[in-house]
């Protein structure tokens, strides 16, 4: 399969699809019931978090980047970023019968994870900043800036499994 | 001690400076590689990544231009030949190779294999929610990614249990054939039969422009 044929199936992804993730975050408590459904769809939005990342940087790759889809995948990661916090309701850890790497540090140090997402938040909205700005130096800059502010957060508030 | 000529040994050269300095790089980065995965410090694992392919690519071709003991074709023996060692292995005073025995050619061409295969599906891998993935992961979709990203973690365990299976050899060569590969592979001499022959080596600058040159090709392929 060409490299053509992968930007036009990523073209085809739907607005629509991320929206409706956005709206089926939840912000408050979450019963048993419910458990299940938001660790998925938090699954889900990291994953079209992922998604927009990569379609991002490839798009930043090309000899002649196109700066509306540029734009398009940097509001989309914004988007996201700033709706990351409603997506770890309390009770949503591990123990609940659902497999998921969010670590209880989430719950545990609430203002140290605001503060890591409030980073991730600012790297995402200086993304369409450059974006709108058609500047690829500085969007390459807080690309990098972004994927540092993944690491140290998963550093802290993802578990991982191990052999041991 | 016997009066046997085969009894009497004498300190032989057997490992060149660039395959010690690549033993014990690729060690090093391989130990970095985990350690940066697992604690997602993912720009130092591409580094450390990159650094492994270009070890990798290093030994290779060093297997067709070092000296004789680093060429495949001093070492690399068909199924007959690892056999007749193995029947051998118990022995102490069994077969005596110079440099890998055919038992430990059959692991280095393994070993070689897997980190090689380690190191592209890595360039293709994509992190699942973004912020690291491979240099060369623009070439195919998300998807395909993360299947290239599974099968690097998977190809891992592997890895993980060969040179757990290098270990254990390391530990049998000492305790019942009396050989220290370690101290080999860090100072080049091992004990030998006096005789015995002696390897021959090539020039270090020969390494050196071997170096260089995939240090370049590895900058080009992965634009750092």
């Amino acid at each position: 399969m060409g490299f053509n044929s992968f930007r036009s199936c990523r073209r085809r992804v739907p607005l629509v699809c991320i929206s409706a993730a956005l709206l089926m975050s939840l912000a408050g408590g979450a019963n048993a019931a419910d458990i299940t459904q938001i660790v998925h769809a938090r699954k889900a939005h990291f994953k079209t978090l992922g998604r927009n990342d990569k379609f991002l940087r490839d798009e930043m790759h090309r000899s002649h980047p196109d700066w509306h889809w540029i734009g398009v995948y940097a509001k989309q990661i914004a988007a996201l970023s700033n709706a990351l916090p409603t997506w770890f309701p309390a009770g949503s850890g591990k123990g609940h019968g659902v497999a998921t790497q969010a670590s209880r540090e989430i719950w545990e140090k609430p203002t140290a994870f605001a503060r890591a997402a409030q980073r991730m938040k600012i790297s995402a909205d200086n993304l369409t900043r450059d974006a709108a700005k058609h500047d690829l130096n500085a969007l390459a800059f807080n690309a990098r800036k972004l994927g540092q502010s993944c690491d140290s957060c998963h550093r802290v508030f993802r578990t991982r499994s191990s052999w041991w | 001690m016997a009066n046997t000529k085969s009894a009497v040994r004498k300190r032989v050269r057997v490992w060149d400076l660039p395959t010690r300095i690549w033993h014990w790089s690729v060690l090093i980065l391989f130990a970095i590689c985990w350690w940066t995965a697992d604690t997602d410090h993912m720009r130092w694992h591409l580094l450390a990544g990159y650094g492994v392919l270009g070890l990798v690519t290093f030994r290779i071709v060093w297997g067709f231009c070092g000296g004789q003991t680093a060429r495949f074709s001093s070492f690399v023996r068909g199924p007959a030949g690892v056999w007749r060692y193995v029947r051998k292995l118990l022995k102490r005073d069994g077969d005596e190779s110079l440099g890998h025995n055919p038992l430990g050619a059959l692991s280095i061409i393994v070993m070689l294999s897997l980190l090689l295969l380690q190191t592209i599906l890595g360039l293709f891998a994509v992190n699942d929610d973004g912020g690291a993935s491979g240099p060369l992961s623009q070439w195919v979709s998300y998807e395909t990614g993360r299947r290239f990203a599974h099968l690097h973690a998977a190809n891992f365990n592997l890895l993980l249990l060969l040179i757990g299976l290098h270990l254990t050899a390391i530990v049998f060569y000492r305790l019942v054939r009396g050989e220290n590969l370690v101290s080999a592979m860090i100072h080049g001499y091992k004990s030998h039969r006096a005789s015995g022959e002696t390897p021959y080596f090539v020039t270090p600058w020969r390494a050196i422009l071997v170096a260089a040159s995939i240090f370049i090709g590895v900058v080009l392929l992965v634009r750092i």
